[in-house]
């Protein structure tokens, strides 16, 4: 235990006495936490650039842009013209902006149908897109609420209308509830006359009708009569009794008729008439009671025709209302309850069009590499160089001290250049068809490399041990990539140190080969950048430059140390 | 021919002096030895003769022939380094190189043309006997071998100087003579060369020059011989055996009572008076024909003569 203590002290002895690697293993993280704190120290700010284009410009539109400025959201306004959606997803590639709004004519729904905003983003900027359709997002879901509260308080206001309109009208039901009623009991009362009435008919029996047997007996006689004579004509003696029978047949018959008119017996005519009369007495008297009480039906309907009557008016005026809340009902455009909850539906548009997440994550891999790589690289060729027993002779070459950093320049370079030929010839097996872009490329990943290389050899030159040199590096490159906007947006910092940080040369190369391989932007559109990061690598040079003269004078420190050290081991020994 | 000149240099380090008005010539064909203690500024001046470091004060110059005038090393470093060759204490090539593959690497850098480079290379490689080792890898070379090589890549481009900053540092005895007669070989090729070495038997062996560097200051400098010279005359060394050897050493302590120290078959004899204890003795031997075997004036090392020069003892 006691030697593991003394091996542990031993070592941070070691570390802590190695002046380097106790700054670099100990403030380095330190360092990183402050930076990226202080950064990110921030809550209230978007550093994200909304580009707004409307077909038409109205109210509504300026109402949205206030709403997106009261979080800083940085607002570029485009022209409403076809043009004006194009130039902003330029935009868009170029990084001016972050996203283009396209917002409808007009945020407020008529019909069923929600109104379609479109975000156009650039999909290769993965976390950003993510960001935006969060925070722009909820300042839209914040829209479509307000506006799915406007829709819904119209509703209910009609709704209020509608009942009041309703109570105001229940009295009429009321009117036509009780002239119903009073109608109802006036056909009671008349249906109850009515039904009082006897209608029935006299007890007159017509069974026995005299007439029928007159008329029997008449026909009866004229046809014996008729034979008689057509007898007579043909007259034989014979006939002449025959015609006698007949004749008194006829007179018989005639008799009974002259009994039937006028005996007394029952089924005379004579009785028949006075029960005929009898009958129509009473029939009369029935009559007369029928009349009085259609007489008095006659009022009653008067009553209730007045009543009907008003109960007409009441419902026309009902029939009114109920028109009219229709027509309010009506006005109610948007009744779909989908469309209601969520009134705008938003629609993501990649500006890219590439099919794959390789694509949008090509530039920023392909940067990394290039960035670690040539970092490490820069750092370990110089550690190579520097504590190379050989080192010292270097000095007595004939050469100039730019030879050195020239070689070390041109090894890493053609290390990085397999490196990255392999990337490419790999990325054409996942990406085809961007051969093309690949001398443009190959500009941009050559000034990268070199800006990259030149601080790993300054980082080479500034520390002494080889596992030092490589912590930095790998600490330096840590630093570009937390501060690219490739793990957490750029747009979550302050406004100043976002800026500063666009001069970051992982962005700047990381958005040039996204320029180049993403959106064929030609090299002549992107000069400014490339002239930038040429001149990162023109200053870094020459800042090596110095560095190599300082470290020269270290040199002939460290070799004066190392002489006596050794010296004094040797003297020991003796 | 004077070659380099460090004229009243002084050089400090965090203002401190580590080597004062120093005044030094070295001369073409010589080999000088840059004798001193630990941190006495042997280095330093080594690095100010290889134009490694300039001098806060005083002026370091070369002879330049084609201009026919000393003129400043460092003001001309470039054209100089052509001419200097350097051997650091420790061994300054690259191992994962071959032995040949280093030899190329610099003698190119040094700008010779192919076919004298090749030459350089088989003259160089016989020399320190690597020949048969050209193609192994430098890192795999014995300890002798690699200080062999060193030197060699700092003579492949032919220098008129070579500097060595303790070349037998670390070697063992046989490898040590193996390197001075390497340098011997190299100066009789007509390389000018200067070695520092707390080793002052080896300087002694290979130097016909020594500077004594003690505490920053060049105490004493020139041919080994003329530096000599004054220890010398102090004492002798004479070969006699038996009764001979007895009646020479009663003759001797009844002269002034020198300091005798009695080897067996010699004695050591540091009269007071050399040359009349000297004279006395041979008038002795003359009379009582006594057999003399040997008498020598004892050569004085170069190591009591340095302790004496600088105060220690």
């Amino acid at each position: 235990m006691n030697s593991l203590w003394l091996l542990t002290q031993k070592n941070l002895k070691v570390l802590l006495r190695a002046k380097g690697s106790a700054l670099v293993v100990i403030l380095a993280p330190l360092l990183i936490i402050l930076i990226l704190g202080f950064i990110y120290n921030n809550s209230d700010q978007y550093g994200i650039k909304v580009g707004i284009y409307s077909s038409s410009s109205n109210g509504e539109v300026e109402a949205f842009v206030n709403l997106l400025e009261e979080d800083n959201f940085i607002i570029q306004s485009y022209p409403p013209s076809p043009a004006g959606i194009d130039s902003c997803i330029k935009d868009i590639k170029s990084g001016l902006v972050h996203t283009c709004i396209d917002l409808p004519e007009s945020l407020n729904l008529e019909g069923n149908s929600p109104a379609e905003v479109t975000f156009h983003v650039d999909p290769t900027r993965i976390n950003l897109v993510w960001m935006i359709q969060e925070t722009v997002g909820s300042k839209f879901n914040l829209k479509s609420q307000q506006i799915s509260q406007e829709l819904a308080q119209g509703i209910i206001d009609v709704l209020s209308e509608t009942k009041d309109q309703i109570n105001e009208k229940k009295s009429l039901l009321e009117t036509i509830k009780q002239h119903s009623s009073a109608a109802s009991s006036s056909t009671a009362s008349i249906k109850e006359s009515l039904s009082n009435l006897d209608l029935s008919s006299p007890a007159v029996s017509y069974a026995n009708d005299p007439t029928a047997k007159i008329n029997s007996a008449i026909t009866e006689s004229l046809e014996s009569i008729t034979e008689a004579q057509q007898k007579l004509e043909n007259l034989t003696g014979s006939d002449k009794d025959e015609v006698t029978t007949l004749l008194g047949r006829a007179e018989d018959d005639l008799q009974a008729a002259s009994k039937f008119v006028s005996g007394n017996a029952s089924g005379s005519l004579d009785s028949f008439l006075i029960q005929l009369k009898m009958g129509l007495d009473q029939a009369v008297i029935k009559l007369k009671t029928t009349s009085e009480v259609v007489s008095s039906a006659n009022s009653n309907f008067d009553s209730l025709t007045g009543t009907l009557s008003d109960s007409v008016a009441a419902m026309n005026d009902l029939d009114n209302s109920l028109n009219e809340i229709i027509s309010q009902l009506e006005s109610v455009q948007t009744t779909d309850a989908k469309t209601i909850s969520s009134p705008l539906s938003i629609r993501i548009n990649k500006v890219s069009e590439e099919s794959t997440y390789l694509n949008y994550l090509f530039p920023a891999l392909l940067i990394l590499v290039v960035m670690f790589s040539s970092l490490m690289l820069g750092t370990t060729l110089v550690m190579m160089e520097k504590n190379s027993i050989a080192f010292l002779r270097n000095f007595f070459l004939p050469l100039r001290k730019i030879s050195f950093i020239a070689s070390i320049y041109l090894t890493n370079l053609i290390l990085i250049v397999i490196e990255i030929v392999i990337i490419l010839l790999i990325s054409l097996f996942f990406l085809p068809g961007n051969l093309s872009q690949f001398p443009a490329l190959a500009l941009v990943l050559f000034l990268a490399s070199s800006i990259f290389t030149f601080l790993g050899m300054g980082l080479g030159y500034l520390f002494t041990s080889e596992e030092t040199g490589s912590l930095a590096s790998i600490s330096l490159g840590s630093i570009f990539l937390f501060l690219s906007g490739l793990i957490l947006p750029l747009e979550g910092m302050s406004g100043p140190v976002r800026q500063f940080l666009m001069f970051n040369p992982f962005i700047i190369a990381e958005n040039l080969v996204r320029e180049i391989f993403l959106f064929n932007t030609p090299l002549g559109d992107l000069w400014i950048d490339i002239l930038l990061l040429a001149g990162y690598s023109l200053v870094l040079f020459l800042i090596i430059l110095v560095a190599e003269s300082v470290l020269h004078k270290n040199l002939v420190k460290r070799f004066r140390k190392h002489y006596h050290h050794k010296h004094h081991e040797t003297k020991k020994t003796v | 021919m004077e070659f380099i000149k460090l004229k009243q240099v002084s050089k400090e380090y965090s203002r401190k002096k580590v080597l004062e008005d120093v005044n030094l010539v070295i001369e073409e064909g010589d080999i000088l030895g840059v004798v001193g203690e630990s941190g006495s500024g042997k280095t330093t001046l080594l690095s100010l003769i290889a134009g490694f470091i300039e001098p806060t004060e005083g002026e370091v110059t070369y002879f330049s022939r084609i201009h026919q005038q000393e003129r400043n090393l460092n003001r001309n470093i470039h054209q100089v380094k052509k001419h200097i060759g350097f051997t650091p204490q420790h061994n300054s090539f690259y191992p994962k190189l071959t032995v040949k593959e280093n030899l190329l690497h610099f003698g190119r850098l040094y700008g010779l043309k192919d076919k004298t480079l090749l030459d350089n290379i088989t003259g160089l490689l016989s020399l320190v006997r690597l020949m048969e080792h050209q193609n192994k890898l430098a890192g795999h070379l014995s300890g002798g071998m690699q200080k062999r090589l060193d030197i060699s890549c700092s003579l492949i481009h032919k220098p008129k100087i070579l500097v060595l900053d303790e070349p037998t540092a670390d070697l063992d005895p046989l490898l040590r003579k193996d390197i001075l007669n390497l340098l011997q070989e190299a100066n009789k090729q007509g390389i000018t060369i200067v070695l520092a070495s707390h080793d002052l038997e080896n300087v002694e062996d290979i130097c016909n020059k020594v500077a004594f560097v003690h505490q920053g200051k060049v105490h004493t400098q020139g041919l080994i011989d003329e530096i000599k010279k004054p220890f010398q005359s102090d004492s002798f060394t004479i070969s006699v055996r038996g009764k001979e050897k007895e009646r020479i050493y009663r003759y001797l302590k009844s002269t002034n009572n020198p300091q005798i120290i009695d080897l067996g078959d010699s004695l050591v004899v540091y009269p007071d008076n050399i040359q009349q204890t000297i004279s006395g003795l041979l008038k002795i031997i003359d009379q009582e024909r006594l057999n003399l075997h040997d008498l020598n004036f004892r050569n004085v090392p170069l190591k009591n003569i340095f302790e004496k020069i600088t105060g220690r003892n």
